[in-house]
């Protein structure tokens, strides 16, 4: 699916790596890595607001629009691959995506101003490559919209298309607390 | 006295002035004249590999952990994001934190770096910049890359926790304390960060 990718980022990737193993061998980036536990809690909004619609195009450059996925409950995630706690929180976004996929449930990451080079050069260092929609925010006008002010931001956003969560910070959204809300959401 | 020792004289210091200072007749008080000056728990770590030290204060509801960045680590940063030469140097010459605030209450809390200052050796305060006015100098030099600073404001609900970049503009190896605010469902804190100190140039210098 992404193989027209490949080619191009194979040396993307090794100049990555590189500068990820000299800060790592520097120690700095070892000792910024360092974060707090995650948590699982998520603020309910006291009243539920309509999300902001946006169509923003996904690795291979094709289109896709937040009414698209009207009627599912979705996780919505404003991320970067620079970002420490965005790192972290994704392989447990992927297991709740694996989890609730198909129980019209979906997650979608919105990618901070970089390019599907840059992000794929990263998915294909994870363990496991998150098969969640990934979008791509170049200009972050679309982070803007959702008054989003540092990464990670994450927002639950019920069938109807209002959300009803927020999380700043990174979170485990495959804790029981995380799945019940959502479950709740799905079943409304 | 080694560096070491100065630190953990700063975090003993701070760990006790935390019994007297909590007093909660004192704490009436400060209550009644709307602003709550805390004294804050201060740990201090050094990393195995690297050296470099962080800090992390833990008040009322609220916890903030600085970490020494060195210069080439802030310049390999902006500049895997083609910031300009110029605005690669000026942010890499100042003292740069990676800070991680946390939301320690189960209540509202709000922040504003706006609000926040820092004094060197000699005393003299300076405002911290904020990511506010990183982001107008940057705009007109042609970038418009807006993240990795620790944003300006936040209200922050259980929970809640974020990270970024704080600038202090002092010479390397400089000491001084921060002096940040908060607020605790509009209850304001204050406290004082005591024995923080800039990164070396280089790690074999700390």
């Amino acid at each position: 699916m992404h193989l027209k990718h490949y080619l191009s980022n194979k040396f993307l990737s090794l100049s990555l790596l590189a500068i990820f193993s000299s800060l790592t061998a520097l120690g700095t980036y070892a000792a910024w890595d360092v974060q707090p536990k995650l948590g699982y809690k998520l603020t309910p909004l006291p009243k539920p607001v309509p999300a902001p619609g946006f169509t923003l195009e996904d690795m291979d450059e094709e289109n896709h629009s937040l009414k698209d996925f009207h009627g599912k409950v979705v996780l919505l995630n404003f991320w970067a691959t620079w970002c420490p706690p965005c790192r972290r929180e994704m392989p447990s976004m992927e297991r709740l995506y694996q989890k609730f996929n198909g129980d019209n449930f979906t997650v979608i990451a919105i990618n901070q101003m970089e390019d599907g080079d840059h992000v794929f050069a990263y998915t294909g260092q994870l363990e496991v490559d998150p098969t969640f929609t990934i979008l791509f925010d170049k200009d972050s006008k679309v982070s803007n919209s959702y008054r989003v002010n540092g990464l990670p931001t994450t927002y639950l956003i019920d069938k109807q298309g209002n959300i009803r969560y927020r999380a700043i910070g990174g979170r485990e959204f495959d804790h029981p607390e995380v799945e019940k809300q959502i479950m709740q959401l799905m079943q409304e | 006295m080694s560096d070491n020792t100065h630190l953990l004289k700063y975090a003993i210091m701070n760990k006790h002035r935390i019994n007297y200072l909590s007093l909660p007749a004192l704490a009436l008080v400060l209550t009644m004249f709307g602003n709550i000056t805390s004294a804050a728990n201060i740990t201090v770590q050094q990393n195995e590999d690297s050296g470099l030290y962080s800090w992390v204060a833990e008040s009322e509801g609220f916890s903030i952990e600085l970490i020494q960045l060195l210069p080439d680590f802030v310049r390999a940063i902006y500049m895997a994001h083609d910031f300009p030469d110029a605005e690669v140097d000026e942010i890499a010459g100042y003292c740069v934190f990676g800070t991680i605030i946390k939301n320690t209450s189960q209540q509202q809390l709000d922040y504003d770096v706006a609000d926040w200052y820092y004094t060197d050796k000699d005393g003299n305060s300076h405002p911290v910049k904020t990511k506010t006015q990183w982001l107008e100098q940057w705009r007109k030099a042609g970038v418009t890359f807006s993240w990795t600073l620790l944003p300006d404001k936040g209200t922050f609900y259980q929970g809640d926790w974020q990270q970024g970049f704080t600038t202090i503009k002092l010479p390397r190896d400089s000491e001084f304390s921060l002096i940040y605010k908060w607020s605790i469902n509009g209850m304001e804190h204050t406290d004082t960060f005591e024995g923080l100190r800039c990164a070396p140039e280089t790690l074999s210098e700390q």
